[in-house]
């Protein structure tokens, strides 16, 4: 009966690990699309009328944007994804990497060419292949605010014009993301410049392919970040400003214009007149040219075989759905037969004014499109960003020429790149680590077998053994073999398709500093010293802070002590991730909270984020606020248990507040407060939100701390995943140390006190 | 205490302070100099309950001073106020002929035993008895000499190294009282300190700390609610009863001459037993009549307040009570329900009338064979241990 029973519910938890994955196929042709709203409801709207004229089957899915290439990597090889998907082409080359994409065919034959803008056309072709139908393109535009400014703006200077506030107090000319790599990216084309080298998307089979990487630099790149650092610092526009910055300044009627994609018009609606044109052109220079992203239905490779599929993806394509798409997605769609009818001005006298507006608005990103250049496809651009951005951002502070910047930042991207370590020649260190740590650890095994009493312990506790059984199953699977699984993969170098096997090669990269100075920027040992400061600082400020409040809520003098412990728990009941975002916006140099007490004091703005000093006391602010309460917690509970009587003795054998606080009170809390600071340690150590959220390892990557530092190497720079991986297992090996040590101190003090 | 004088003797009290030496010219109530510690008009409420309603207390130098009481009566609270644990709402406190009212305990020089020792856990004993020393900065050499005197006295010597979780509550006692002896400070407190030691070691740890009064002759106050420790160690005792002093003197004037019913009941055991009667004159002799007694009172002890049919509470303790037998005088008639032997005596429980309340008689061991429950026992008394209280006032006649 019971082995019955343990064996029902084995079957069952295995059948809720499998099923899933083996649910019946889906019949039909199937296809994902991360739309929502009118975009979505436009897109079935033509999946409805394919399937009412070819009497085809089309199963329609929404998959959240934010899990999109993730479910696909999952799905497609598995033989349950699409057969054809919608998705910006700049994923292409991740598609390609994971095999999730064919070429589509004769869903788009030659003759088709030139029904699309050709400069989607050209954002779907990548080695003289087109991958996708092009059906809608986004790009930036110039949004601007006609009761500020009459005149369309044309070129920068005429913005510029409007500086130091000549609009009204507050008021800036243009508004837009100026640190990140992708707006800058617009003043760079405009320069002649490029963030991303060969091969280019459409480039003609045959022409000089430059390998790919970071071409941000030279001549091009130079002069548009002076015009960019010029931007700021003649105050025509306002630095560090966020995506969210920019709509609130815009909105509030502070920016007179702001450049941004046609998804800031959705959050506008009636609160601010505006107009967009294309980008403003720089006098002498040339027109500013942002960023393009296409979305085009993508074909699986198992949908490229199927007739029907493809012929879905070509109607997709076609004038009458780009209508639909246009009129009631709103999309700036791909097909030009559109905007042909546009041109025309067929039926354009009886729309609706809001129609009008709306349409408008369409045909101003269209405009702005035509001279955008398309995102690269090459998995190769993703760390590109970083090392960009953080040039971009060192220029814009003025704490580097931007020669010396985009140098570094150059330097810095082939050290991504850099070529993984040598394919271990052979396994014997690797082995000879692994053997001795599996021979200590059996050795300790024996010994504790041999050990006296052990074999009657064993049989003694026997169902204690089977209680924990389940606990201990959960633990292994969720904890333990992941870890193991992490620990292996720090043996292995290079992306996930083509890794290798380099033994201890990552280790050795990491403990070496990949032969630079050791504590040269980004090294392992200088990450290493900001991650003890910083937990040494937090841990202080936890436990004094927590000292201090639990000691004074401990009063039985209070007032109101209940509603002030309410208060001052809520720091710790808030999601971690939205405390950090408050702080970071508070420590926001124009706009923050906390530069306007300073300034209403009569003090200087400080930038905290240019400098590792400041920005480090900012992130140790918004952890110290994060995790004074569970101290002060503790501490409160450890104080229940010390006797009145006690304190009280120490009264009257004559101590003041002070010494019976230090001699009695401390004493009496260290039994309790050391686990605190143990588990308080550990946490700190691998803070990763604070450090991610409110500095994100600004500047220039001086504040990130171990486990953020790994993150990046994992995430952020060309997926080193075992680079990172070997982080992961240094990290875990440090803090195992460190419980051990701060574990022995607290047994060695529990044995002495009470 | 009329406000007026409250207000006087808290300014002789603070003239005191700055000038102690010649405040003795006192048309005030003027806190002896011999008094080692003096409380005058002392109040003390927590929120709206009164717990102190105006006590004096004077303890001489030398003195061994026991507050008894019920729960709630105050008396830890006088104790903590003389430590300064406490402020009080009104009334002074003098420690040596200092007004300590307002300062704080460590500026007291008092050393105080707590009920749960209040040892500190993470000090060994040696620590636990240097830990006031040091903090009043005594040299390391007479910290040392200190330790081992008092260790020596109270059989702490091989105990010095250990931690109070390694040691016996009797010995953790004993470190307590340690903790204190070696500060000598003006006065000794003590709260309730036996009370978590079981009843052996009661008796041993009584007696151990009346000898070392005797050894010291330090100044001690001490509260309890067990009359038998404050019988045996007093030399003074305050009885006190609902915030305020129901009688004080030494311990066995106030066991024969209670001067209210409640100290009467409150100390002694079993309890004095208490019946309502009234007095009679007969051929010029008074006696005490009712529930079941009639005694011959002895009028000299009551002066002039036997008045012919005066109502009155008759008492009696157990112990001034025996088997009347033969010819002797018997005052009452007990109809035993149960008899207690304890060997060296016993007591039998009984009613004297069909309506009164039990009443409790002392026989002698050997007669505590003979007497049977159900059985009627004629009962004796002695005139002058025959207790009388007004029936309206419940204090005694005198």
């Amino acid at each position: 009966m019971k082995h019955l029973r343990a064996l029902v519910t084995l079957i069952a938890l295995v059948a809720t690990i499998v099923l899933p994955g083996c649910s019946e196929p889906p019949r039909g042709i199937v296809l994902w699309h991360p739309y929502r709203g009118g975009e979505e409801a436009a897109l079935k709207k033509g999946v409805l009328r394919f399937e009412a004229e070819r009497g085809l089957k089309v199963t329609v899915l929404a998959v959240p944007y934010e899990a999109y290439l993730a479910k696909l990597e999952a799905a497609i090889p598995r033989g349950n994804g699409p057969d054809v998907f919608v998705g910006p082409h700049n994923r292409l080359g991740e598609y390609l990497l994971h095999r999730l994409v064919a070429p589509v065919g004769d869903a788009f034959p030659d003759a088709d060419a030139s029904l699309y803008e050709p400069v989607t056309v050209a954002a779907i072709t990548y080695e003289g292949e087109r991958w996708a139908v092009p059906l809608a393109s986004k790009c930036g535009a110039l949004y601007y605010n006609p009761r500020l400014l009459p005149e369309a703006p044309r070129t920068l200077d005429d913005l510029a014009a409007k500086r130091d506030f000549a609009l009204g107090p507050g008021v800036w000319p243009l508004a837009y993301e100026s640190h990140t790599a992708y707006w800058h990216s617009a003043l760079l084309h405009a320069y002649g410049g490029e963030l991303f080298g060969a091969p280019k998307p459409g480039a003609a089979e045959g022409e000089a392919k430059l390998p790919p990487g970071f071409a941000m630099t030279g001549d091009a790149a130079e002069r548009s970040l002076d015009k960019a650092r010029e931007l700021v610092t003649t105050r025509v526009v306002p630095d560090e400003a966020s995506g969210d910055l920019v709509k609130t300044l815009f909105t509030t009627g502070k920016a007179a214009s702001v450049i941004s994609g046609p998804w800031l018009a959705g959050d506008l609606e009636d609160k601010v007149p505006y107009e967009v044109v294309p980008l403003p052109s720089i006098a002498g220079v040339g027109a500013m040219r942002p960023f393009l992203t296409v979305d085009g239905v993508f074909m699986t490779p198992e949908g490229a075989k199927s007739e029907g599929a493809r012929a879905l993806a070509r109607s997709l394509g076609d004038g009458v759905s780009a209508s639909e798409r246009a009129e009631i997605g709103k999309q700036v769609v791909a097909t030009r037969s559109y905007w042909s009818a546009q041109d025309d001005g067929v039926a354009a006298a009886a729309l609706s004014p809001e129609a009008k507006r709306q349409r408008k608005l369409l045909v101003a990103f269209h405009e702005a499109s035509a001279d955008a250049i398309p995102m690269p496809v090459s998995p190769a651009m993703n760390p590109v960003w970083v090392p960009a951005e953080q040039a971009i951002r060192k220029v814009l502070r003025g704490d580097a020429s931007p020669r010396d910047a985009l140098a570094e930042a150059k330097a810095r991207y082939d050290d991504v790149m850099r070529a993984p370590p040598r394919e271990a020649a052979s396994p014997a260190p690797l082995v000879v680590v692994v053997g001795l740590a599996l021979l200590a650890a059996a050795f300790a095994v024996v010994r504790r077998v041999r050990a006296p009493g052990f074999r009657r312990e064993l049989t003694a506790s026997k169902p204690a053994y089977k209680y924990v059984l389940h606990a201990a199953l959960t633990i292994l699977v969720l904890v333990v073999l992941p870890l193991v699984a992490g620990a292996a993969m720090s043996f292995f170098a290079g992306s996930r398709e083509d890794a290798r096997f380099v033994g201890l090669g990552n280790y050795v990269e990491i403990l070496t500093a990949r032969g630079k100075p050791l504590l040269s920027h980004g090294s392992f040992y200088l990450t290493l010293l900001v991650t003890v400061a910083w937990t040494v600082v937090n841990v202080v400020l936890h436990v004094s802070i927590g000292l201090v409040l639990g000691i004074a809520l401990a009063r039985p003098v209070l007032r109101l002590r209940a509603i002030y412990r309410v208060l001052l728990i809520i720091p710790w009941a808030v999601p971690s991730y939205v405390t950090a975002l408050a702080w970071k916006g508070m420590f926001h140099r124009q706009f923050g909270a906390i530069n306007a007490i300073l300034v209403a004091l009569g003090a200087e703005p400080v930038s905290w984020f240019a400098k590792f000093s400041t920005a480090f006391a900012a992130n140790v602010a918004t952890n110290a606020w994060l995790g004074f309460p569970f101290m002060m917690v503790v501490v409160m509970g450890a104080l229940t248990s010390i006797s009145k009587d006690v304190l009280e003795a120490a009264e009257v054998d004559g101590a003041t507040r002070w010494q019976a606080f230090r001699l009695v009170t401390l004493p009496l809390l260290r039994p309790t407060l050391l686990p605190a600071v143990v588990l308080g340690s550990v946490w700190t150590f691998n803070m990763f939100n604070v450090v991610f959220l409110v500095s994100g390892g600004e500047p220039d990557g001086t504040t990130d701390i171990l486990v953020s530092e790994a993150y990046r190497w994992a995430f952020a720079r060309n997926a080193q995943l075992g680079y990172a991986a070997a982080y992961a297992v240094i990290i875990f090996g440090l803090l195992a140390l460190m419980s051990k040590v701060l574990g022995r101190i607290g047994a060695g003090d529990a044995k002495e006190a009470l | 205490m009329s406000e007026a004088i409250q207000a006087a003797t808290r300014g002789a009290a603070n003239d005191a302070k700055g000038a102690s030496a010649e405040a003795s010219d006192a048309s005030l109530p003027e806190i002896p100099r011999a008094m080692r510690c003096a409380a005058r008009g002392i109040k003390k409420a927590f929120g709206s309950t009164p717990i102190l309603r105006g006590v004096d207390l004077e303890i001489p130098e030398g003195t061994f001073a026991v507050l008894v009481g019920p729960s709630g009566c105050g008396k830890s609270t006088l104790l903590r106020l003389v430590a300064g644990l406490e402020e009080a709402d009104e009334g002074t406190i003098s420690l040596a002929d200092r007004d300590v009212t307002e300062l704080p305990p460590r500026d007291r020089d008092v050393a105080m035993v707590f009920q749960s020792y209040a040892l500190y856990p993470h000090l060994t004993v040696r620590d636990n008895l240097a830990f006031g020393l040091k903090l009043r900065g005594t040299a390391a050499s007479e910290i040392d000499k200190r330790i081992e005197e008092a260790s020596a006295m109270l059989g702490l010597a091989k105990l010095l190294d250990r931690l109070p979780k390694q040691l016996s509550g009797g010995q953790r006692q004993r470190v307590a009282m340690g903790r204190a002896i070696v500060r000598r400070p003006t006065i000794f407190l003590f709260d309730e300190p036996l009370s978590n030691l079981d009843a052996a070691l009661r008796a041993e740890v009584r007696v151990e700390i009346r000898r070392l009064h005797d050894r010291l002759g330090a100044t001690t106050l001490y509260v309890t609610h067990d009359q038998v420790e404050a019988m045996t160690l007093a030399d003074s005792l305050w009885v006190l009863n609902g915030g305020l002093v129901e009688q004080k003197g030494p311990p066995l004037e106030i066991y024969e001459r209670p001067r209210t019913k409640f100290v009467a009941t409150f100390l002694g055991s079993p309890q004095m037993n208490l019946l309502a009667g009234r007095l009679v004159k007969e051929n010029g002799a008074v006696y005490a009549e009712g529930g079941g007694v009639r005694s011959r009172v002895d009028d000299e002890r009551f002066k002039s307040e036997l008045d012919d049919g005066r109502e009155v509470t008759i008492g009696v303790r157990p112990h001034d009570m025996f088997l009347a037998k033969g010819d002797a005088p018997k005052i009452a008639e007990l109809k035993v329900e149960i008899v207690e032997a304890l060997g060296s005596e016993a007591f039998a429980h009984g009613w004297l009338t069909s309506s009164g309340p039990t009443v409790i008689a002392r026989l002698d061991a050997a007669d505590a064979r003979t007497v049977k429950p159900g059985s009627v026992i004629p009962l004796g008394a002695a005139p002058t241990s025959i207790h009388l209280f007004d029936a309206a006032t419940d204090r005694a006649l005198a």
